[in-house]
């Protein structure tokens, strides 16, 4: 892409308002399906970036996130997502808990996975093997997805990140607020992802034929 | 394509030129083009979409 021009991909679907899209007080799932998932798990340092959606400090000191607002953020990303080609969406994880789940996302929306190490000039070094030119760039942690992190902004694509209550939010466009070190955390985040990108795609509310289980996400222990 | 020079940052209004700018759709309304400049980025300034009132990042 030349220096002087910049990639601004149109929407797939028609425009919908927030209030059309997210009813407020509904959740996606069930608000125990969260909470035993331990997506509102936060840790007991604090970023300054992260303080917004923090919803209370437990008695031993550890930080819980808002539910809420993890909701809401997902079905954004979700929408988001599903406005670029499903082949220009990049997923990626470091963390050990994550590989699983976000090759499995990436199956289930067609997108490019690199779930095991990302080869440092993947975005910015045609002569490499593994390099690709998406999108749109998903991480799984900012602190542990560095190397793509700081790639996706030399080549200037807009990242989504789940973020933890001690992430730095920086150079990351989109945050999900939510646990990114539970095993049934990020299953619980990616599978309800991959349901929400379908369902933004097809445009109906109608359930999407999703025979996936947030088991199937989940990392062996 | 958009020029980039006709893209201002949404959230201090310099001119998206250089490394590490963006620009995307508003994540809610996907309507309002949001632009963020490297230092914004970096500095994880917030952006408000002038369509929805979004704020983010």
């Amino acid at each position: 892409m030349p220096d002087d021009e910049i990639q601004v991909t149109e929407p797939l679907t028609s425009t919908t308002s927030e209030g059309q899209d997210i009813r407020p007080g509904e959740l996606l799932v069930p608000e125990d399906t969260y909470l035993t998932a331990g997506v509102h798990i936060g840790t007991q340092q604090k970023s300054a970036s992260m303080r917004h959606f923090v919803f209370k400090i437990r008695y031993d000191g550890l930080y819980v996130l808002d539910i809420k607002e993890t909701d809401r953020r997902i079905r954004l990303a979700a929408q988001f997502l599903a406005r670029f080609p499903p082949d220009k969406i990049l997923a990626v994880s470091q963390r050990q808990y994550g590989q699983k789940p976000v090759r499995i996302f990436a199956k289930t929306i067609g997108a490019v996975s690199f779930s095991e190490r990302f080869v440092p000039g993947s975005l910015t070094n045609p002569n490499l093997a593994e390099y690709i030119e998406p999108k749109v760039l998903m991480v799984t942690d900012p602190a542990t997805d560095m190397q793509g992190l700081s790639e996706a902004v030399s080549v200037g694509i807009p990242v989504v990140g789940l973020c933890d209550v001690n992430n730095e939010t920086r150079n990351v466009d989109l945050v999900i607020p939510c646990n990114n070190k539970g095993r049934v955390s990020l299953a619980t985040i990616y599978w309800l992802l991959g349901r929400e990108v379908l369902r933004a795609r097809s445009g109906s509310e109608a359930e999407p034929a999703y025979p996936l289980t947030i088991e199937d996400f989940q990392a062996a222990l | 394509m958009i020029a980039r020079a006709d893209l201002r940052c949404t959230s201090c209004g310099r001119g998206l030129a250089g490394r590490g700018a963006t620009a995307f759709l508003c994540p809610s309304c996907g309507v309002e083009t949001i632009g963020r400049d490297a230092r914004c980025r970096d500095q994880s300034v917030p952006y408000k979409c002038k369509n929805c009132g979004f704020v983010g990042p």
